[in-house]
């Protein structure tokens, strides 16, 4: 299901890029300066939350149209691996790096918290790493999905316009029929259009595992959409 | 890996499978103009292990395109291609078989060392092992230095010896080289020729793709005449042996004492012509005519009977 020496290979190749170094940084000094140790939305709330975000979309973007047109995936393709197992790869190599970030961000949010005197770390604190990773991994699934029908980093740039154009929808499309109650229902929807955010289980263990379920069913079915997706791209470029 | 030799099943009469077949393959490409391109048309040839086969014909004449449809990187219209008797996506398959693109392009980020361990991982090689091998032929094909840098910094030369040494990694048993000498200095494309040598003397099967003709007489056992996606004529290079060519200082007094001397031969104005059945045959050659009195000028090897061929057969040229 995963080739873990293309994950490897892929996740060296994304913590060397300098655009998602430049991200990472940003992302450890806003977890460094909001985070407080023992509350950790603090430490991946607001900004950090928001640089979360763009790391998982820098990461995400073109994570098999970039192998696939430079050509180097054909080669690696030539070799004993299947199609799924060399997205499955591509993936896990995204995801290890954003793992890497993820953690760096959290030390850097519990040494900015120990430098302030911070509270003493709970377990609710280091649970927010693995759910914080399983929420940019889902989001991950969902780019790899996108792109594997779409050219080059234009996978994220529709993930952006999608979560745009819904926003829109919701804050605009109630009031303008006449439906305000609507509204809700709507709210009910976003619920279920992606990857939720997991963090909630580091405090209200119970009410917070649905959530954390759902978002790994995410990770499991957009990779399985974009194995689908991509061995039809490939059938249909060798007919081509 | 199997040390070159096809482990596949045989035909009823136990001739060995060939390591590459194809048959009738046909591919027509959609064209701009919303017609039709017939890249590669009723195409059959085999290569055997230990047997190095060429490719020749103009750009367009679907060598590529039959590279790609032997290893199935695209499906054919009609027709088959099997591996060593098998279908070339068996995942069995695929590691005997190395296949070094034309113009290849790499991730940029990682290195040349970094990207053959990759592929010495995929191709069942420990870890360990894995860095090993990948040093080990970086070396081979003179790419040690570069092969530490990444892959964005590679000139034409560079990438063209990573997608070799990536094609020879796995001791593969069957190699197809597309344009591998493109963008390769002399010091490369003779690299190149004794690393052709090697592997057929390994008995791994190779078909190359060059439009370096004089290269091609040199290492290949066959070549196939392409135009058009056809195989207009099949050439046995060695069978035909080599040709050596002497530019005399005194022809008009060396055509009766060569005639004698070496009856085989033929003189052309101040050329005389000799079939040799191999390089090593050549100083014997010269010695002979130092001998008969000849006072020579330049001796040389030709290729130019390929390329006569060549122009012949794919140019339509007498």
């Amino acid at each position: 299901m995963i080739s873990w020496p293309i994950a490897r290979a892929a996740a060296r190749e994304k913590l060397r890029s300098p655009g998602i170094l430049a991200i990472g940084l940003c992302f450890a000094a806003a977890a460094a300066l909001s985070g407080r140790a023992g509350a950790p939305r603090e430490a991946f709330g607001g900004f950090g939350i928001a640089f979360l975000l763009v790391l998982t979309l820098a990461l995400g973007a073109g994570l098999l149209a970039g192998e696939l047109e430079s050509g180097h995936a054909q080669l690696v393709l030539l070799r004993p691996i299947t199609r799924a197992a060399w997205v499955g790869g591509r993936l896990a190599g995204a995801g290890i790096a954003l793992a890497a970030i993820v953690v760096a961000a959290w030390l850097a949010a519990a040494g900015g918290a120990a430098l302030r005197g911070g509270q003493t770390l709970s377990l609710s604190a280091f649970g927010v790493l693995p759910l914080a990773v399983l929420w940019g991994f889902a989001w991950l699934s969902v780019l790899a999905a996108i792109g594997a029908v779409l050219p080059g980093w234009t996978n994220s740039a529709a993930l952006v316009l999608a979560g745009i154009a819904w926003a829109t929808l919701r804050g605009t499309l109630p009031a303008a029929l006449g439906h305000p109650e609507w509204a809700a229902w709507l709210a009910e929807l976003s619920n279920y259009l992606g990857p939720q955010d997991p963090l909630q289980l580091a405090f209200r263990p119970r009410e917070g595992l649905g959530t954390a379920l759902y978002d790994l069913s995410w990770v499991f079915f957009a990779w399985l959409v974009a194995v689908l997706l991509f061995n039809r791209r490939e059938l249909a470029r060798r007919r081509a | 890996m199997t040390g070159g030799q096809s482990t596949a099943t045989s035909s009823p009469t136990s001739t060995p499978t060939p390591a590459l077949e194809v048959t009738d393959l046909r591919k027509v490409y959609p064209s701009r103009k919303g017609g039709q391109v017939v890249a590669v048309d009723g195409l059959t040839f085999q290569v055997r292990s230990g047997e190095v086969v060429g490719l020749l014909g103009p750009n367009g004449a679907g060598k590529t395109t039959a590279m790609q449809l032997a290893l199935s990187l695209l499906d054919p219209d009609a027709g088959e291609a099997r591996l060593f008797g098998q279908h070339p996506e068996l995942l069995q398959v695929r590691r005997r078989v190395g296949y070094a693109p034309d113009a290849p392009l790499f991730p940029r980020k990682l290195t040349g060392l970094q990207l053959l361990a990759l592929h010495a991982e995929l191709l069942g090689f420990p870890r360990r092992d894995a860095r090993q091998r990948a040093e080990r032929f970086a070396e081979q094909v003179g790419f040690a230095d570069p092969a530490r840098r990444p892959a964005g910094t590679y000139s034409r030369g560079e990438a063209q010896r990573l997608g070799l040494a990536l094609a020879l990694l796995g001791d593969p048993d069957l190699v197809l080289l597309d344009e591998p000498t493109a963008g390769l200095d002399p010091a490369g494309v003779a690299a190149m020729r004794e690393l052709l040598v090697s592997l057929r003397a390994r008995g791994a099967a190779v078909l190359l793709n060059s439009h370096l003709l004089s290269e091609v007489e040199r290492v290949c056992d066959r070549v196939l005449f392409l135009k058009e996606g056809r195989l207009l004529r099949t050439h046995e290079v060695r069978a035909g042996g080599r040709r050596v060519e002497v530019r005399l200082v005194n022809p008009a007094q060396m055509a009766g004492p060569l005639a004698q001397a070496i009856p085989e031969g033929t003189l052309e104005g101040d050329r005389f012509r000799v079939p040799v059945a191999s390089e090593d045959a050549v100083p014997a050659l010269v010695r002979q005519l130092v001998a008969a009195g000849a006072g020579i000028l330049e001796v040389r090897l030709a290729g130019a009977e390929l390329e006569q061929l060549y122009l012949q057969i794919v140019e339509g040229r007498a």
